[in-house]
């Protein structure tokens, strides 16, 4: 009940604070999704729930916060997070180097996702900042996924003595959502 | 019941897709930049952005203080070392410069007098009290005997006393030893010109009944065979009438200062014209 309490206010620090790296150090031109790389964190580790809780709250959070079109990024983080908890079944996630190529894929798909639908719904092209900025923000993404996931690693050990692993990928139980 | 319980997590996971895409598509239609619960987060992530916005902020302003303070110490010595070169720069144009205005003057010179001249450089002094000389960098290699006059603008230094192969020496006129044959320019009145050392040199000879003042121009007459007639030698500075003796007492200035002189010119022959 903790993490479901604390989710928003921690969702709401993190992206005033990525926010706020991103305007000093690139005057706000690209972002350092640090929130993206957490919900691909939660697809990796949490359970569908939580997991999915943390994508919803985020992407809300980012919608607010970053004034697209509220829902456009809670859709996108939930679709990431699916994704991302899918592929924990078929990959090891632990490589920091898959981390690092799965955070550039989300990212790209992300930002694609967003310039398909400015482009189709609000008629706005932005195809032109694909260079410019969704490569350079995607290789960003790219760049800090295996130091966030490295840091949280660290975190776990320290809080649980040793990396967390889901149930469901230890073989303690069937894969499925009935946690 | 039993498939709500089974499948929770999965039915929880679609609706809340189903209500992003609700939320999407309303706020696609309807949106016009509100929200009720865009303005709670909007409210409640102020003071956090604020804060975070702040911390970012100063530690970048740190940041960059103290990258600009290692840029500025890195920029401070380059640019010092630039001025350094720069001011050796301009030292060796200014040297070259005020060398070109010598050489001027010398060739200026060398052309009004139609001599043959053999320039050559300076480089010692030996100037006690009395005795001034020079060494110049050319020597019997280059044509030069004893004797031969020495000039430099704007007129008469000295002759040539020592050559060796490659180096000679120069008696000046201000030497002790040094006589020369003159005559004032406004008179035609003629002396000998003796060197008195730092005193520079006074004119000898010259009776009481002739007309001297102070500034005439004193010249060599080419009298005693070694200078040429007609070079500047220097210019009376104090004349003085002893009663007891025959000869005017006359001090003359020299124009050349000897001090700064760089260059001169040896005369190696008559005129061009007379060869």
């Amino acid at each position: 009940m903790v993490y479901y309490l604390f989710l928003p206010l921690l969702s709401i620090l993190l992206i005033a604070l990525q926010i706020a790296v991103a305007d000093v150090l690139f005057s706000g031109r690209l972002v350092i999704e640090i929130s993206l790389i957490a919900v691909i964190y939660a697809g990796f580790r949490l359970d569908l729930i939580k997991g999915a809780a943390l994508a919803f709250v985020f992407g809300f959070v980012f919608d607010c916060l970053v004034g697209s079109v509220t829902g456009l990024f809670t859709l996108i983080y939930l679709l990431i997070f699916v994704v991302s908890f899918v592929v924990s079944f078929v990959m090891d996630t632990d490589k920091l180097h898959f981390v690092a190529l799965f955070g550039f894929v989300c990212a790209l798909i992300e930002q694609l996702l967003v310039v398909l639908f400015y482009n189709l719904l609000m008629q706005f092209d932005a195809a032109l900042s694909i260079p410019f900025i969704l490569l350079p923000q995607a290789m960003l993404i790219g760049l800090f996924a295996p130091v966030f996931f490295y840091l949280m690693r660290r975190l776990e050990v320290f809080v649980y003595g040793k990396p967390f692993h889901r149930i469901e990928r230890s073989g303690d139980s069937r894969i499925s959502a009935e946690i | 019941m039993f498939f709500l319980k089974n499948y929770k997590s999965i039915i929880f996971v679609v609706l809340l897709f189903l209500f992003a895409l609700i939320m999407l598509s309303y706020n696609t239609k309807y949106d016009k930049g509100g929200g009720f619960f865009r303005k709670i987060i909007m409210e409640a992530s102020a003071p956090f952005q604020k804060l975070a916005h702040v911390t970012v902020k100063s530690v970048g302003n740190s940041w960059d203080r103290y990258v600009f303070l290692i840029g500025l110490v890195e920029e401070n010595k380059k640019l010092t070392k630039t001025i350094s070169e720069l001011e050796a720069e301009l030292l060796f144009y200014k040297e070259g410069y005020s060398e070109t205005e010598r050489l001027r003057k010398l060739l200026a010179l060398k052309e009004s007098l139609g001599y043959s001249f053999i320039a050559a450089r300076v480089i010692a002094r030996e100037q006690g009290a009395l005795s001034k000389t020079i060494i110049i960098d050319k020597g019997s290699f280059d044509g030069l005997k004893s004797g031969m006059p020495v000039i430099a603008p704007p007129g008469l230094v000295g002759r040539v006393v020592h050559v060796s192969w490659n180096v000679t020496k120069v008696l000046l006129i201000t030497d002790k030893n040094s006589n020369v044959d003159v005559l004032l320019d406004r008179t035609r009145v003629q002396g000998i010109f003796s060197g008195e050392g730092l005193r520079g040199g006074k004119l000898k000879y010259i009776t009481k009944n002739q007309d001297v003042i102070a500034g005439d121009v004193v010249m060599s007459s080419g009298m005693g065979g070694v200078f040429p007639k007609g070079l500047f030698v220097g210019q009376v500075r104090d004349v003085t009438k002893p009663d007891t003796e025959l000869f005017f007492n006359i001090s003359v200035t020299p124009y050349i200062d000897f001090s700064k002189l760089e260059e001169v010119l040896i005369l190696v022959s008559e005129e061009k014209g007379k060869k």
